[in-house]
């Protein structure tokens, strides 16, 4: 009987039409709210981790994130961030000893230049004092876990951990 | 003759006269204004000039398609210009910002690379068994490239398919209208005999890109095989592995996106490839609206087989009276055929009864994406041309 | 020998790991298991043969571990050759797998037997063997996590017991992968599963000669 069935697939085309007007007005925008509410985030192997805690340095800050671990079978080493910030206000050479697990003792001492010309390549050196943490020497930007790079107003450095 | 030709083709609509035509283009044209609002009111005089042309533009091809009464030819029109003018936007806001097309890490560290539709079927398991979104991106608007953030697009994807499912790559996709400019240049195909198997390989690839993409938790068809990198940007190389997956992108690219559809006259990366494809097809078995066969009208001619673009029509399909899953509504086929055996149908209804209020219902809602989404993209590449020239 | 704290430890861990343990074997298994014939009688025969070679090769390592000590951990160079190596290796046999499909019956649903890739002797090895001890010796994380913890036990037997119970609570992960056998098999069906075996082949063997190389994969 194709009576009752076409009503229906009628009913639905037409619901569709109005589905298609109420798009911009009302769908997308549910729609991006329920993925927002999903609670999903950006990878931490991008993102960097959350916050941890700030030290106040002269005139900056060295904020200190929680260290990430590679999901899965990501080939990322585990790491922890730090943020050197505002750039602006950073002396020429940093050289800082971090309390990175926050026990009072430092961990890594990060030294870097700090050029004048925003698109010059930097280069980071890390002495490690906690054997939790790896030596860098001359590092750039190859790897995720393990780079030195300036995003907007701060610089970004990548200490992988070892393991131990 | 129209007449005479519907009355023994009962499936074909004959042309209309140019008083119902506009009649019927009306509610397109509203909306086209309607969406071309926020564009009329900028300050900028490009955005001002591209928005109403975009909006003639659109309204024009929709009572074009009143008119005559066909679909394809006037759909492609805006296709092809969606696939043209996006990349000239896009690429001009990346060499804006940040000077060159390939993405450096600090970009993806500062989650502002910008996220189309294609990795959203890899993002899936990941993001199921993680909460992790294995794109670096930002969920929200995270400012430079991010546009309006992951959340967003994956927001307003749901919501098109929701309305037209498969119906996305005949409407929605700014990547499709490339290769279907090249495949509508020459006037025969080279290359006729295609083996029907390939149309599974876009299958294979989603199947393939799926699980890397768990393993590795990253997107691995974008890292890998999309080709569209070549008209959008890229993972700036930062060694020798970098080189040679950018290097696999020009390659399929000239391949799939140019060369072989002017060989065949088919959207080769869309038949051949497209894991999102493969994934949208999904979709039209949700989908209201479809393509049927009239099997007591058909001969068969098979010239319905020969306008897909996409391989959806096979020997055994036609002899069911339907188009394969992968079917994206572009409407070359019911175009083509001469007795009006291959009709627009919504689901539940009967073939070949009242096929053009299906065709309406149906162009209706997916003109109307067309409009709000391609419009958008459209009037961006136009007001990049403009501010050149005015 | 090893306590039952140890053995709790054990499960746990392969509990634990066991997502990542299927993650890092699906790209292996959901294709190959797609491309065998339909039923789950079948599939289960074919997850049995790769688990079977799959503990075969876990205890192999472990062997080895106990032997060469904390070497493992402690020279990531020489990990990630033998990474390299189990990749091309791996992108080898499924290479060969497709291809046996290929060449076997032309309608793999009708088969009775798993999907032969070469004979041993009068013996045919099932692909399912093969693939299974390769995915066994690869070092993914924690699979290493695991070497590295038998590592510190006192004796061979103990170690090769705490990969055996690590091995049981990994496998316990794969078990719904039997489910598989309800997809309808048809030609279309097969001919994706060669075709996406086929391209994790490719990775694995661009990987591996990548790995081997000396390159980075990203960066």
């Amino acid at each position: 009987m194709k009576w009752p069935t076409s009503k229906l697939g009628y009913t639905a085309a037409g619901m569709t039409v109005l589905a298609a007007v109420l798009v911009p007005f009302l769908l997308m925008g549910l729609f991006t709210n329920g993925f927002t509410k999903l609670g999903l985030h950006v990878d931490q192997m991008y993102s960097g981790g959350p916050t941890a805690r700030t030290i106040q340095e002269d005139g900056y800050t060295v904020t200190i994130h929680k260290a990430v671990y590679p999901h899965l079978l990501q080939t990322e080493k585990p790491f922890v961030q730090l943020d050197w910030k505002p750039v602006n206000a950073l002396p020429q050479h940093v050289s800082d000893a971090v309390d990175v697990d926050g026990d009072g003792q430092p961990d890594v001492r990060v030294i870097f230049d700090v050029p004048k010309d925003p698109k010059t390549p930097l280069r980071v050196d890390v002495d490690t004092l906690n054997p939790r943490y790896q030596a860098m020497r001359n590092v750039g930007k190859q790897k995720f876990s393990e780079l030195i790079v300036r995003v907007d107003d701060a610089i970004l450095v990548r200490v992988p951990l070892t393991g131990r | 003759m129209a007449d005479a030709a519907c009355t023994a083709f009962p499936g074909r609509t004959p042309p209309r006269n140019w008083g119902r035509a506009l009649l019927l283009t009306l509610p397109i044209a509203l909306w086209s204004l309607f969406m071309s609002l926020r564009g009329l009111m900028q300050q900028d005089r490009s955005l001002q000039i591209a928005s109403g042309l975009t909006a003639a533009f659109m309204v024009v091809l929709f009572y074009m398609m009143m008119k005559t009464s066909s679909t394809y030819r006037w759909r492609r029109w805006f296709f092809v210009a969606l696939g043209v003018l996006f990349p000239i936007g896009f690429i001009h806001n990346v060499m804006v910002l940040r000077g060159s097309m390939g993405i450096p890490i600090e970009e993806m560290i500062a989650g502002r690379t910008p996220f189309c539709f294609l990795p959203i079927p890899l993002l899936i398991l990941p993001a199921a068994l993680t909460k992790t979104l294995v794109f670096p991106g930002s969920l929200l608007p995270g400012g430079g490239m991010s546009g309006a953030g992951m959340a967003a697009m994956a927001g307003l994807w749901l919501a098109i398919t929701l309305v037209v499912g498969k119906g996305w790559c005949s409407y929605a996709c700014f990547f499709g209208g490339i290769e279907e400019g090249m495949a509508a240049l020459p006037k025969k195909a080279q290359w006729k005999k295609l083996d029907p198997r390939l149309r599974l390989v876009p299958w294979a690839v989603l199947l393939a890109m799926v699980l890397l993409s768990l393993a590795l938790f990253e997107p691995a068809y974008c890292m890998w095989l999309c080709p569209f990198k070549a008209v959008s940007e890229y993972v700036a190389a930062r060694n020798t592995v970098g080189l040679v997956q950018n290097g696999i992108f020009v390659v399929l690219f000239g391949a799939l996106v140019i060369v072989l559809p002017v060989l065949t006259k088919k959207r080769t990366q869309c038949t051949f490839l497209c894991p999102f494809g493969a994934f949208q097809s999904i979709f039209n078995k949700t989908s209201v609206f479809d393509i049927k066969i009239d099997r007591t009208i058909c001969s068969p001619c098979v010239l319905c087989q020969k306008s897909c673009p996409t391989m959806s029509l096979s020997d055994d399909s036609i002899k069911k009276g339907e188009t394969l899953m992968s079917c994206m509504k572009c409407g070359a086929c019911v175009d083509a055929c001469p007795k009006g055996a291959a009709v627009w149908h919504i689901r539940g209804t009967q073939v070949a009864v009242k096929p053009e209020r299906a065709r309406l219902m149906f162009l209706y809602s997916a003109w109307a994406m067309a409009a709000m989404f391609g419009g958008s993209i459209i009037t961006q590449g136009l007001a990049t041309i403009l501010q050149r020239v005015i | 020998m090893g306590g039952p704290f140890l053995l709790g430890e054990a499960f746990l861990l392969g509990l634990a790991s066991g997502p990542a343990c299927v993650a890092s074997c699906g790209p292996v298994v959901v294709p190959s298991l797609l491309a065998e014939g339909a039923g789950w009688r079948l599939n289960a025969r074919y997850l049995t043969s790769f688990l079977g070679t799959r503990l075969l090769g876990y205890l192999l390592f472990a062997v080895v571990v106990w032997e060469l000590g904390a070497l493992l951990s402690a020279r990531p160079a020489a990990r990630t050759l033998i990474y390299g190596g189990i990749h091309v290796l791996l992108g080898v046999a499924l290479l060969w797998y497709a291809r046996s499909i290929g060449r076997g019956c032309a309608h793999a649903c009708a088969g009775s037997g798993l999907v032969s890739i070469g004979r041993v002797g009068k013996r045919s090895v099932p692909g399912a063997a093969v693939l299974g001890l390769l995915t066994g010796v690869s070092l993914c994380p924690p699979f290493v996590a695991a070497g590295m913890r038998a590592a510190q036990l006192g004796s061979i037997a103990a170690a090769l017991l705490f990969f055996a119970v690590f091995f049981v609570a990994t496998t316990l992960w794969f078990v719904p992968f039997v489910g598989l056998g309800c997809v309808q098999r048809n030609a279309s069906v097969i001919f994706v599963a060669r075709t996406a075996m086929v391209l994790v082949a490719l990775y694995y063997l661009f990987a591996g000669i990548a790995m081997l190389a000396g390159r980075r994969i990203y960066g």
